[in-house]
């Protein structure tokens, strides 16, 4: 029963997986992304390691939702409401594709997982508790002060205020045809808002 | 057997919690007008997640209340990591309102989507910290062992900070007061602004019905949930969320909501530091 469930998981993640490049929009990509991992998630659950599952599905669901907020924000297709092709450097990618599914599928099936069951009586969220705290401690802390220090650097550098004053002063949005007149609304009169006059060249 | 009965009790918690909210709310005659009246249609909507929005959002509450115990030692889902399943809910129902708001294609919907994304991520780690710090005199992130870590003293009493936090995201879960930046009136009702028909009426229902669900966890992590004197366990929890229910539709009524993004300040600013407040002085206590 285990099998069955763990395998149409399985089907149901590569499915979702699939339809990340299949849709038009960055918001379902997100969210079908999303699916994939709560899939991956569940099957956690089933191979007793319900902590990593549900914290997976937890994780993911704040993960994507963020994602699709800052997709959204950098693509030049308000909202993700536009169609868009969501696939790009066709070579490159067909070929890390069959790279990384080759390799993977190797690894499978020649690596030996081990084959005892879980205990019944087998504490396993404070075992892994243990373990995180314990020998992995380095590695867990190494990763957790290197992502904090990416979100810092993050938005020290997309915040509007710099030491050197506005961070969008004198940028201009790109144009709707190649080389052409920026897009979107042009300051009045060269001038902008009234507390930086100073920026009036960017029409 | 069991199993039976606690999804019954599940169940009839849910049915009867949403009844008694749309009496406090004075929503039921709302509830039931638009149940019957036409569906109007946005242009080029996604459909799939318009139709689904609703229902993930009453099923996200039904799991909620799945992990909570109805009396000592019985859980319908009785996980070693109870806690974060409820954290998993939380964060999906972010997702749920927001897709709420995007599917019409419209443009309140669409406002109302980002401000709750905007304002419910950051609602998301008070929530954690304050869950967490539950867990600590407990050693374990199951909700039968919370209970059971509360027969001498409710945590509402050994962690005082943890309760006013985890009403705060209550609000903000069930889209409610000073925490509606959703489906708030300054923007027509935001995600539900273009909802009609049987749809709105269920949005409206599991927006209820999360209400139970965030009321009894809270009564649960924080109150005890089913230990009580003389009364069966059942009652008591649901004594403890329906006085918590009463709370939040006061407080959703009574408090005031201020602009984004100076409930962004507060939420950074404030609640977080709070938050780990909370944490940092039950585990010394819990040491």
């Amino acid at each position: 029963m285990t099998d069955l469930w763990v395998a149409l998981l399985a089907l149901f993640a590569v499915w979702t997986g699939w339809r990340v490049f299949r849709v038009d929009s960055m918001v379902r990509a997100s969210f079908s992304l999303m699916l994939s991992f709560i899939a991956v998630g569940a099957i956690g659950v089933l191979l007793s390691a319900p902590y990593i599952g549900v914290a997976t599905v937890f994780m993911m669901a704040v993960e994507m939702m963020v994602m699709a907020i800052f997709m959204v924000m950098f693509m030049m297709n308000p909202a993700g409401l536009n169609p868009m092709v969501m696939v790009h450097q066709h070579r490159l990618s067909i070929g890390a594709g069959v790279v990384a599914a080759l390799s993977l599928g190797a690894a499978v099936l020649f690596s030996r997982p081990p084959d005892d069951a879980v205990r019944a009586e087998a504490d396993v969220v404070a075992e892994l508790g243990h373990e995180l705290l314990g020998p992995s401690m380095l590695i867990f802390e190494t990763a957790g002060v290197t992502l904090l220090a990416t979100m810092v650097g993050a938005v020290i550098l997309s915040s509007r205020q710099g030491r050197f004053g506005a961070a969008d002063e004198g940028s201009r949005p790109p144009g709707l045809s190649d080389g052409g007149a920026p897009a979107g609304r042009q300051p009045e009169g060269g001038g902008g808002h009234h507390h930086h006059h100073h920026h009036g060249g960017h029409g | 057997m069991t199993v039976l009965l606690l999804v019954l009790a599940v169940c009839a918690t849910l049915l009867a919690g949403v009844v008694l909210a749309a009496v406090l709310d004075r929503a039921l005659p709302e509830l039931a007008g638009t149940m019957t009246r036409q569906r109007i249609e946005t242009e080029a909507p996604d459909r799939m997640n318009r139709d689904l929005a609703p229902a993930f959002y009453l099923a996200l509450a039904a799991e909620g209340l799945s992990v909570v115990p109805f009396a000592p030692g019985l859980a319908l889902i009785d996980s070693p990591v109870g806690v974060v399943i409820w954290g998993a809910c939380e964060a999906l129902t972010i997702i749920v309102v927001f897709l709420h708001g995007w599917s019409p294609n419209a443009p309140f919907p669409l406002i109302g989507a980002y401000r709750y994304a905007a304002i419910g991520l950051p609602v998301m780690l008070p929530s954690m910290f304050v869950l967490i710090a539950a867990a600590l005199p407990a050693e374990s992130l199951s909700l039968v062992a919370i209970v059971d870590s509360q027969r001498e003293i409710w945590n509402v009493l050994r962690q005082p900070l943890g309760l006013p936090l985890f009403l705060v995201v209550a609000l903000a879960l069930t889209l409610r007061g000073p925490m509606d930046y959703a489906d708030a009136a300054d923007i027509a009702g935001g995600t539900s602004a273009e909802d009609s028909g049987a749809g709105r009426t269920l949005w409206q229902v599991a927006r209820l019905a999360m209400l139970v669900s965030v009321s009894a966890v809270a009564a649960t992590v924080f109150l005890g949930g089913p230990l009580g004197p003389v009364l069966p366990g059942p009652v008591w929890l649901w004594l403890k969320t329906a006085v918590l229910m009463a709370v939040l539709i006061w407080l959703g009524n009574r408090v005031a909501r201020t602009t984004p993004s100076r409930m962004l300040t507060i939420l950074w600013v404030v609640l977080l530091p709070l938050s780990f407040a909370d944490l940092i002085i039950s585990g010394v206590l819990a040491l």
